[in-house]
Order: structure tokens, then sequence, then C-alpha cells
């Protein structure tokens, strides 16, 4: 006799979304599921895709990230190529923070220009982070959707923003990453914001904006759960993939100080902190996760079953 | 400093000038009526005052122009004379005025027979005051209690208003000005006996006031009583008394006119929801009736009740005063000048406008305020986050102040100016429906009710006469419910408390009314702050709700 | 399914009598609603209204604990499947293993490693529960031994991992400690006797979710009261999957006779255990055994439990004091603001983003907004006057100068005249202050003199 399991349906479906790829590259589709992750009910066509960030400008990595991706950090082609080759990222975030006036202060030309060598160096699905000031943005996000050669996502789009890079990504076919600050009410604000003005909703990621463990995590993951929660019971607004960017996990002390005996090795402690917080992600719902470390590529991928 | 003065016009008064003392202070000791919304704060600039004589200060280049401080306009909170006679002029717009439009109010339960509180005066006809004080407007209607006539109805502005426009600035003013406290309740005591004054001078019967039926939120009844309201600012923002004794006018110290009247005084529900909402609760009769029924106070502060004849929940939803002039720039109280109603022609993207009494436009009231953010936003020209967008041609203009949408081209407006609606302002406005409509939806929150159990919605507040229910649910100052459901009261404190004063055992209804009414503290409520920040948004984050519940109504 | 206010309120006197202590009856129903009273509070409530409300109020997933006093170790007792949805109360408990036939050296010193399990957390002290003891040795004496040495020299309740037989020796030795017995699926029977009997809590382990329903039957049978559900996985995701189904069993189904709390040995052979530990934390699991001690490896597991069993709907108090935003200098700025958590972590992040050093002094106001903690007389020109002169922030910089919330303006002249710092009046929104720190001439920071 066999127990009678309790199993939720939903009535809604994550709208499948696909980050297109370069000529010989493998796109990458999220989405399309109508279950909860990590359970084997429901239909999951697309396991979630892990990524890792490429950063531009100049970089104070901490040890176990000097280790580990020192030697290319320097260099956004070279990085590219290894993240997307050895270290198995099925997509690329390309930040300019090096366009940032107080990070290497690069113009939005050179950032254009990184962004368009990025693209012809590697087939993988890009996603072009802006560098955070929100005067040279407005100025990158424009000169980016022009110089990249093939669709990309535009990362990110704000309330105060979201003309302005839903523009520019309208106007070159690129996708848009639709952020707000931890909450699912600006969430849906933004997608909505963002319908309004025509966008395509299969060309929209969520970014609810990922705390680092220990800081803030467990606000993100109510608010993927409850996104994901809402997407599922019907609510369009945000029956979108959610993608989860791990950078905030760096920042925490427990991740990069090595001088804590007993916290443990900071080689293998730095890593753990990244892949706890993204497996946190991955736990309530989140499709995309971006990583630094290429362990965490491994190790995540290995864990974001269909 | 010699012995100078300082001469205020248009009033006349004449006072000494006292160094380091800003002109607001003086006009404030002068008991000469300035707007000063934000308590001298310097935030408003909207105590402008023309200075001749040698003053320094004041020539905040935010809220005035280039030529108007070389005309001699200066911010009063800013201002101090330094040598000589100094004369100055309160401008037009920073005087309060006067008007009956806060006077009108429904008593809904009110179909009772004649039974007054008392009939004998020791001498001629005894009469009744019925009094709504109110943050901003003290508004009182004369009765003769011999038959129920109503003799005169009166307004006056709250004279507390120059000490701070909100109640929770008056009760830091009470706490940290030395003689604070005496002088803000002696600013109420001299309010209501200058409206008693004019209410007996306007009567056509003379007479002794023998009963007085007031309904006032709970920091005004402290003050009245001459208890301290400290303690409702302050975790867990309890007041120090609910229920008022009936007391003669003298005890209270209240002037020659109501001395020796007796005082009965609406109980307090909460720290921020008073006896203005028992009594408005009992002029909707929300309190008889068998469906749930929800009652919206949008004032200065707003209330929101919900219940019916077993059960009642109320809360006060911290919304701004943004629908009774204050935080909008171009916001004015209902008084002639007032834009009331607005339409934006799609074409041109140029307002159309009403004006309360003759004459030129010089700001909007609360009405014309929320048909304003309605018809922008109806017209795109602000998206749904209250942004501007690309729209609006020449009417949309860049400011000081920001983006900015010209609602009165100056050559057409009462100041000159031009009348002016900023993204600011609308972010206030968006803030204070946000409020309001949380308040309602954590009430029904708070008892599991869906909004769909709710059959009748009332409107009360000098506003709730005059809004267009269409703009209203446009923006979503309300929660989605259909427009038939909705009963405009406009002021039901006042009703109220005048159908108490016609009866007496309506006096005792809503004695019991309130013990049976619960206080709910949003701030301690979990889930406010998210259906706050749902309403953030226009017309609301669930905006398919609105959709569904009002495509067919909200078609003009 | 839970019942709301107005379902109680209706099943009420509704006399408004106050017996219970409350204003209304609406009041007591609110309460009775939110899980803070009894029906029992209520002396004229009916005969109808207490069955319906007891039924409605008993916790779908029951209480088990393990250990005594302090640290006392409770699984099971929730009420929600998502954190948002109320809380979770009680975290998943974690024990480390250890083998009973360990030398003694390498038995002490692993002790000594898990007892060094411990961190201290944003004013929070975070650590293992529990000491899982590996009978290995199959010696029922020695057993006992290393469970009596494990329980002096941790202190840390016991998961008993062993044979009926020395199981119940273990049990004479330690059976006051309260610890888990948890006997191999084939031992079941009798080692269910022996909780029975010491009134001691059992994990029950058997093959999936229809292997459980079998075995915790014959648990109950033998007399056993306190059971934890152990469903062996074989995967991690396998594990997941597992944990969700008991979960949705109590919660979803109220199926009585599968609502336990959760447990599961990661040790021993199981692939990737800390992916599972972390997945498991995250959802359902009730005790997790774990051979790692490696505080790498515990330090994120322990942040992330205590991250995610907060209440969602209390927000984290920060805790008050001077904070630095990058490398700042005795000539930095100085911001304020208040220890609400979320207040805390947007300026910070704003802060951070404006790449300007700076202090960053955290007001204790009991975790409130600026706004609110203004008008509730807590952040106010005495207290942050207080603050600057006794969080030796004076000591940090040599200007004095004071960054405050535009919000609060209006305390300026207060603070400046108590504490004599100067005064600037940041931006209203923190969002403007990376272009307002940006903005400021270094002026404003140059030291005092005399």
């Amino acid at each position: 006799m066999s127990v009678a399991l309790p199993i939720p349906g939903f009535p809604g479906r994550i709208l499948a979304v696909t980050l297109p790829a370069g000529p010989g590259g493998t796109p990458v589709t999220v989405g399309g599921q109508n279950a909860l992750p990590l359970l084997p009910e429901g239909e999951h066509p697309n396991a979630p895709a892990v990524g890792m960030e490429v950063p531009t400008g100049p970089l104070e990595l901490p040890p176990a990230l000097a280790e580990a991706i020192g030697p290319f950090a320097g260099d956004p082609v070279a990085m590219a190529r290894k993240c997307a080759g050895d270290w198995g990222a099925r997509f690329l975030f390309l930040s300019l923070s090096g366009c940032h006036p107080d990070a290497g202060g690069q113009s939005v030309s050179f950032g254009a220009a990184v962004v368009r060598e990025v693209l012809s160096a590697t087939p993988a699905p890009v996603i072009v982070g802006g560098c955070g000031d929100e005067e040279v943005d407005a100025r990158l996000f424009p000169a980016v959707a022009e110089a990249a050669g093939r669709p990309v996502f535009l990362s990110y789009a704000e309330e105060k923003n979201h003309r302005l890079v839903a523009g520019a990504a309208l106007a070159y076919g690129h996708g848009v990453v639709s952020w707000s600050p931890i909450d699912i009410n600006m969430a849906k604000q933004m997608n909505l914001l963002l319908a309004d003005l025509g966008f395509p909703p299969d060309r929209v990621l969520i970014d609810p904006l990922t705390g680092g463990l220990g800081y803030g995590m467990e606000y993100t993951f109510s608010i993927v759960e409850r996104i994901r929660l809402a997407g599922l019971s019907g609510d369009a607004a945000l029956a979108r993939p959610v993608l989860c960017h791990l950078g905030d996990a760096w920042k925490a002390r427990e991740a990069t100080d090595p001088s804590e005996g007993t916290w443990g090795d900071v080689g293998a402690r730095g890593p753990r902190w990244e892949e706890t917080t993204g497996l946190a992600c991955l736990a309530a719902g989140a499709d995309l996760v971006v990583c630094r470390h290429p362990s965490s590529v491994a190790r995540l991928s290995g864990a974001a079953w269909r | 400093m010699a012995k100078c003065s300082i001469r205020f016009l248009p009033d006349g008064v004449i006072v000494p000038a006292v160094p380091g003392e800003s002109l607001l202070s003086h006009a404030v000791r002068a008991g000469v009526p300035l707007l000063s919304p934000c308590g001298g704060e310097s935030r408003c600039g909207k105590c402008r005052v023309l200075v001749t004589g040698e003053t320094r200060g004041g020539e905040d280049p935010g809220a005035l122009s280039r030529g108007e401080i070389a005309a001699g306009i200066r911010l009063a909170c800013r201002c101090f004379p330094t040598e000589g006679d100094v004369s100055v002029t309160i401008l037009p717009g920073s005087r309060p005025a006067r008007l009956a439009a806060y006077l009108d109010g429904k008593d809904l339960a009110g179909d009772e027979p004649f039974l007054p509180l008392s009939r004998t005066a020791s001498g001629g006809t005894s009469l009744g005051v019925a009094l709504d004080l109110g943050t901003s407007t003290l508004a009182g209607t004369l009765v003769d209690l011999s038959d129920g006539t109503v003799l005169s109805r009166a307004t006056a502005d709250n004279p507390q208003m120059a000490c701070g426009e909100d109640l929770i600035s008056r009760v830091v003013f009470a706490e940290e000005m030395t003689g604070g406290f005496e002088l803000l309740r002696g600013r109420l005591l001299s309010g209501v006996d200058g409206l008693v004054s004019r209410l007996l001078e306007a009567s056509p019967a003379p007479g002794e006031v023998t009963d007085v039926v007031a309904a006032g939120n709970t920091v005004l009844s402290h003050f009245l009583y001459g208890i301290s309201p400290s303690p409702i600012r302050r975790p867990p923002y309890h007041p120090v008394r609910k229920e008022y004794p009936v007391v003669p006018g003298e005890t209270l110290g209240t002037g020659p006119s109501t001395a020796r009247a007796m005082w009965r005084i609406f109980p307090s529900l909460g720290g921020f929801v008073g006896g203005d909402v028992v009594s408005g609760i009992l002029a909707s009769g929300m309190h008889r009736q068998e469906e749930v029924c929800l009652l919206f106070d949008v004032g200065t502060n707003g209330e929101v009740a919900l219940g019916n004849r077993e059960w009642r929940i109320t809360c006060s939803s911290s919304a701004g005063p943004a629908f009774e002039g204050g935080e909008v720039d171009c916001g004015m109280r209902a008084y002639p000048g007032a834009i009331e109603s607005v339409r934006i022609e799609p074409e041109t993207a140029a307002a159309e406008w009403t004006v309360i009494g003759r004459g030129r436009p010089a700001g909007l009231c609360g009405s014309g305020i929320l048909d304003l953010c309605a018809e922008l936003f109806r017209a795109g020209i602000v998206d749904r986050a209250g942004r501007f967008t690309s729209r609006g041609g020449g009417r949309r203009i860049s400011t000081e102040r920001g983006e900015a949408y010209v609602v009165v081209p100056g050559e057409k407006s009462a100041t000159g100016r031009d009348v002016l609606f900023c993204e600011s302002d609308l972010k206030s406005v968006v803030r204070t429906k946000a409020a309001l409509c949380a308040a309602a939806e954590a009430l029904l929150a708070a008892v599991g009710l869906p909004r769909e159990a709710v059959a009748r919605v009332y409107v009360a507040g000098g506003f709730g006469n005059f809004l267009d229910l269409r703009s209203a649910l446009a923006i979503g100052l309300f929660p989605p419910i259909p427009l038939a459901r909705f009963v405009p009261l406009g002021n039901a404190s006042l009703a109220g408390a005048l159908g108490a004063l016609r009866n007496r055992r309506r006096w005792k209804e809503a004695l019991s009314l309130a013990s049976g009414t619960l206080y709910h503290d949003l701030s301690s409520d979990p889930g406010f702050m998210e259906l706050y920040q749902r309403g953030l948004f226009l017309p609301h984050t669930d905006e398919e709700r609105y959709r569904s519940v009002l495509a067919a109504e909200m078609t003009r | 399914m839970a019942l709301t206010a107005i379902d109680i309120y209706k099943l009420l006197p509704k006399t408004n009598c106050r017996e219970c202590g409350q204003a209304t009856c609406l009041a007591f129903a609110m309460q009775v609603a939110a899980g803070k009273a009894s029906i029992d509070l209520c002396p004229p409530a009916s005969e109808e209204a207490r069955e319906k409300l007891s039924a409605a109020a008993a916790p779908p997933l029951p209480k088990v604990t393990i250990g005594t006093g302090e640290r006392e170790v409770v699984l099971g007792d929730e009420t929600v499947l998502f954190r948002h949805e109320k809380t979770f109360y009680h975290p998943t408990a974690i024990a480390i293993s250890i083998r009973d036939d360990a030398s003694g050296e390498e038995f002490a010193s692993r002790l000594a490693a898990i007892r060094r399990l411990s961190f201290e957390r944003v004013g929070q002290r975070i650590s293992v529960d529990l000491v899982a003891l590996r009978c290995v040795s199959g010696d029922p004496g020695r057993y006992a031994r290393a469970a009596a040495a494990a329980l002096d020299a941790t202190g840390l309740p016991l998961v008993l991992l062993a044979p009926a037989g020395p199981l119940a020796a273990a049990v004479e030795a330690v059976a006051p400690s309260r610890p888990l017995l948890a006997p191999p699926p084939e031992d079941l029977v009798p080692a269910a006797k022996l909780a029975a009997e010491r009134q001691l809590p059992l994990r029950v382990r058997a093959r999936g979710i229809d292997g459980l329903s079998v075995a915790l039957a014959d648990a109950r049978a033998a007399g056993a009261v306190a059971l934890v559900a152990d469903p062996s996985p074989e995967t991690p995701r396998d594990a997941v999957t597992l944990a969700t189904s008991l979960r949705r069993l109590a919660i979803l189904g109220r199926v009585r006779d599968l609502a336990y709390p959760s447990a599961f040995d990661l040790g021993g052979g199981f692939p990737d255990p800390f992916l599972a530990a972390v997945l498991l934390v995250a959802k359902y699991g009730s005790l997790l055994v774990l051979d790692s001690s490696d505080p790498a490896d515990l330090l994120p597991l322990l942040t992330l439990r205590q991250n995610l069993f907060t209440d969602p709907q209390r927000p984290i108090q920060v805790e008050p004091g001077v904070y630095p935003i990058g490398a700042p200098s005795e000539s930095s700025p100085v911001i304020i603001t208040t220890n609400f958590s979320l207040t805390y972590f947007t300026v910070r992040g704003d802060a951070e983003a404006a790449k300007v050093p700076a202090h960053l002094l955290i007001a204790d106001v009991d975790g409130m907004s600026v706004l609110t903690a203004w008008a509730a007389g807590k952040f106010t020109g005495e207290s942050i006057s207080k603050m600057l002169a006794g969080c030796g922030i004076g000591e940090k910089v040599t200007h004095r100068t004071l960054i405050l919330p535009g919000m609060v303006a209006r305390l300026s002249g207060k603070i400046e005249e108590l504490s004599g710092w100067r005064v600037l009046v940041g931006p209203q929104e923190s969002s403007a202050l990376p272009s307002y720190l940006r903005r400021l001439p270094p002026a404003a920071f140059l030291p005092v003199h005399g």
C-alpha cells in the first residue's frame, strides 16, 4: 500500500526565456516550468543555468578568487573564453564595472569595444552589466546596445532608468534584466512598466537583488520563493525566470578574511560562501545564477537539476 | 537694538520686536494668521511675506525666485528683524482662509425624534453647539435646543496650524518649546471661542449656550482637556485617556461663550483614531448594519473603519495631508481660488478646470489634485510609477524643483505665477493614497475578510463631498470596489456631533459603539508596509483587480 | 485550514465582556487566529466553539525534544511550508558524528573540534547542536563509555547511532541527558521498546515514505511516542524530495501517522553531504548528521540556518555602533542612521556605491526606521548627541561634522547645541547618498582645533 502524497498543482507556468548564443554556441533557455524547483513533480523543460561574471577594470580580489581567476581577470576576452570553456559557464555576465568613475573610469566607447571583443571571442550567451553609476550608465547602455553584434541582455533596468535601458534594448533586439531591491511588489511593478513600453515579456529576466549569505540572504530567499509562487499561481507579471547574481557573497568578511583561524581555510571558505548563497537561491527558485569562482560553477551546475 | 516694533499687514497688529526671533514666531505671538504647514522648519516655503525694513535671512533660493527676493519677499520662518521698525505684509497665498466647504455632512442614521440633552437655560433660549475639531479646520453648528433648528454654521482654521501642520509636529512642539503645550492649548481654546462667538453673532435668535458636543482627534481632545499628548507618539502609542468627563466649559478654561455650557467630547478609540471617527461612524450608521461596511475619513490625517452592527475595527492610515493642500506645492484648502476639478484634453495636454468661487485659480484643493493625478495618468503624461513620460508637449517643463506639468500658465493664474505640479508633488499624492488604501486592506486582512465582502463604502471628510470617485479609483485611492457601493458623507464628524446634540439617545449610542470598536495599530502590523508598497503604483500593483472590477464603470 | 479572525469571531459569544482581557471579542478572535491566545481564555465560549477551535489550533507537525536544559534541541512544531507565510520556529538541528572505535586521543581531539564549531555572528552565537555517536566497535561497554565521555566533554545532547545491544548499554549510561535513539532499521522494535520504557525520542529509519509508514506504525505499536522520521535517501535530490513530501503530508495533508520531524544521516559515504545539508536547511530537514567538522563547511551552513530561521515578520536589528564603509580615515565623512536592518542595508549599500570611505554610525532605536524612530522619540537630538559622545567616533576622526538623514533635518540645531558637532543635512532618500557624498568638499572634514 503506498501513501498518497499531497502535491500542489499550479495554474500558471513560468515563461520560457532564451539567452541567444553566437554562431556555434549553445543558447540558454530557462523557465517553462509549472512546478516548484528541485522536485520531481510537474514539468521542468529547462534546468537552471549557471553563469560566470567577467569583470573589467582594476580589481581587488579576495584570496580565494585571486588564486582561481587572478591570472585571467585582467583580460576580459581571455577570462570570457576560460569561463565558457574550461570552467563550464553556460552564459557570461560581462560586468562593465571598469567604466565606473571610481573603478577605472574607462570610457563608454572603451566599454562598448570590450563588449564587441568578448562577443566575437566566444559564442556563449552574454548578459552585459552596467557600471552602477547612473550618469555613465545612461550613456553606456545605448552604446553597448548599438555595439553588440548579436542579441544580449542588458542588466539592469530599474524604475529610474527603465525607459532608457528598455528603449536601447528594444531598438537593437536585446533583452533586459528587470531589477528591484528585494521587493516582490517592486519586481512586479517593474515588469508592468516594461510591458507598458511594449517590451516583449519573453525577453525579460527578474533580478530581485541577491543578498550575500549572512547579509540579507534570507530576504532574497523569501522574495524569490514568493515571486515563484505568485508566478505559478497565475500572476503573469511575475511568471518570469529569476536571475540571482551571487557577487554580494564576496562582500562578506567570512568569505574573504584569512585572519580568523577558527573559521577554517579561507581558500575553501570563500567558495563555500558563494556556493551556499547560490544553493539557497536555487532552492528558492532561481533559474539563473551568476558566480565568480570556477568551483561554484561546477558545484552549482551539479545541483541545478531539472 | 532700540525698542522697535513689527507691524503686520493687512491685520494692522503691532508687536515689539524680539531679537533672534523669526517673523513667524512674532506672527504666532501676535495671533496673526500665517500659513506654516511645516511648523517653522523651513521646509514648506509657504510662509511668504513682503518685508519693508531691516531684516536678515529668509532668502531661500529654493523657495523664492531672484525677482521675489529683490522685491522684498521673504520666508517668515527664516527672516529675523535686525534694526528699526519692520512692516510685514502677509501675502495672499500665505493667508489661511475660511470657507463653509467643510461644513456639510450627512447623518444617515439621523431620522430620530428630537430629544435634546437639556432644554433649560437660566434665561432666554437654550442653545447647543456641535463642533468638529479638525487638525486643520474647526467647524461648528449652532442649534436651538428647544426645537432642533440650525441657527448658524461656521468654520475657522485651527490656529495651531502655525505650530505644525501634522499632529506629531504639534506634540513635538508641545514637548520641546518652553510653554509649548500651554501655547497650543491656548490657541485651540481661543480658536474654539472665536468660532462660537461667530456662530452666536450670526445667529438670528439670541440665547445661551448650554450644551456643546465636540468630535475631535485624540491629540486635540488631549489638548482641550489639558492632558499631555506625549505618550501618543511613543510606543505603544496609547493615549492617556480615551473617555473624557462631561464638564462645564469653565473647567476646561474655554472662553465666556461656552464657559457655563456642559461639554461632551466623543471618546477616543486610540492614539491616532479619535472621537471624530466615533462621530463619523455614528453618522454613517455602520454600527447598525448587518452587512460589512468600510468608512474612510480623508482629511489632514486619514482614518479607516471596517465593520457592522456586531464588530468594528479602525486604524489611522498615517496618510499625509496631500488632499488638504499640504505637501503639494500648488496645494491649497478648499477656499475661493482653488481648482476643484480638472480635465486634461488628450490632444493638447492642456488642462481645463473649475474654480471655487469666482476668479482666477491660485492652486488646487484636494478634489482638484485627485482629478489632476487621474487625468495625468489617463493621458499618459505620467507612468504607473508616477514619473513623467515624454508626453505632455508644451505643458511639460523643467524647473528648479524638477520636471513639472503646467496646470495653469502664469497669465491665467491669480498669482501671475505658473501653477505647477511636479513629480515630487505626485509622489506625495501617491504616498498618501497608498497609505489610505493599504490601511483599508490591512483591516480586511486583520479580520480575514476579502474585499468583496464590503457592501458599502462611506467617504467622510470635507473632500469626500467633492471628490470624483472615478478619479479616486483611477489612481487607487480606495480598494477596487464597484462605484455603486460608495456613499459620500462629507463632514460626518460634525454631522454625528449634531445628531448627538439633538438626541441624547444617540450620544449613548456613540459611547457604546466606541466601546465595541477595536483600535488596530498599523505600526505593529507586520503586513502593512507590504500593502503600502503595493499601493505605490498607479493605480495599484494589483492593477488587474482594478481593471476587472472597474473597467465597465471607469470608461467615461 | 487555518481559521480567520472573523471565522473565530462568529463562534464567540459577541458580548465584548472582556473576561479574556481583550477589549472586544474581535480583538480576542484576532489573537486566537494569530495563535497568541487559546479559547480556554474565553469562559462563556460554547462547547462547540471549544471543539472547533482546539482542533484547528493543534500543530500539524508535533514537537520532539532531544537533550535537556539549555542545550535542549527542539525539532518539528512547524506550521507553514514557506517562511514568508509566518515563520519557521525550530532551526534544523546539526549533529556532528564521532566513531566509538577512535583511539582515546583521536576521540578527544574530535570532540574538541566539535566544541569549536561555535561562532559569534551579529550578536548571536551559532553552534552545532548535537554529537552523533556512531557505533562501529559493536562493543556495548565501549559504546556506553564513549557516550558518557562525549556527553561529558561537550555537554551537547547525543544521537546514538547504534544497534540494539550497544544502544541499551549507552541508554543506561546517559538516559537522563535525553539522547535520541537511532537504531538501524532491523533493530527498530527492541529500540522502540527501550524508547517507550525510558521515555526517550526515537529515530525511525526506513526506505521512503511507504517504508516509513510501516516502520512508524511498528514503533508506535511498541509504545514509542516521540518519533523522528528518516526516509533514508540515496542522493541529495532524493533527500529534498523526501523531506518535502514529509512536510507536505503533515501540513497540507494533515496525515497524523506521518507527521513527524525529519532526520537525515548525511555521513558514512552519503554523496555530496554538504550540498544535501544546505538544501535540507532550506527545505524541511529537522535534524542532520554530518561527518565533516571543517569550520569552512559549518560556518556557512550555520549562517544559512541563522538567516532562514529568523522571523521574517520581525525585522532583525543591526548591532548599534560604528561601521566602516571601505577603509575610512580620520578625515572621512561620518554618516548616521538607525538600526532597522533594512535601513542599514540600504544605507550601507548606497554608501558603498559612492566609493567614498566613510564611518557609518548605527543608532540604537529598537530597530525602527529613521522617521518612525523620530516620531517615537527614539532618534532625537539628545540620543544622537549621546551616541556621538559615547561610541568612540571622536577618536576615529579629527573633524566634528555629522551627516544627518534629510528626513530629520529638524534635529540639526539640537545636535549642534548639545554635542558641539557641526551637522550637514544629508539627502532625504538614501539613494541620493552616492552623488551627495561625492560632491562634499573635503574641507567639510578638516580637523577641529582647540
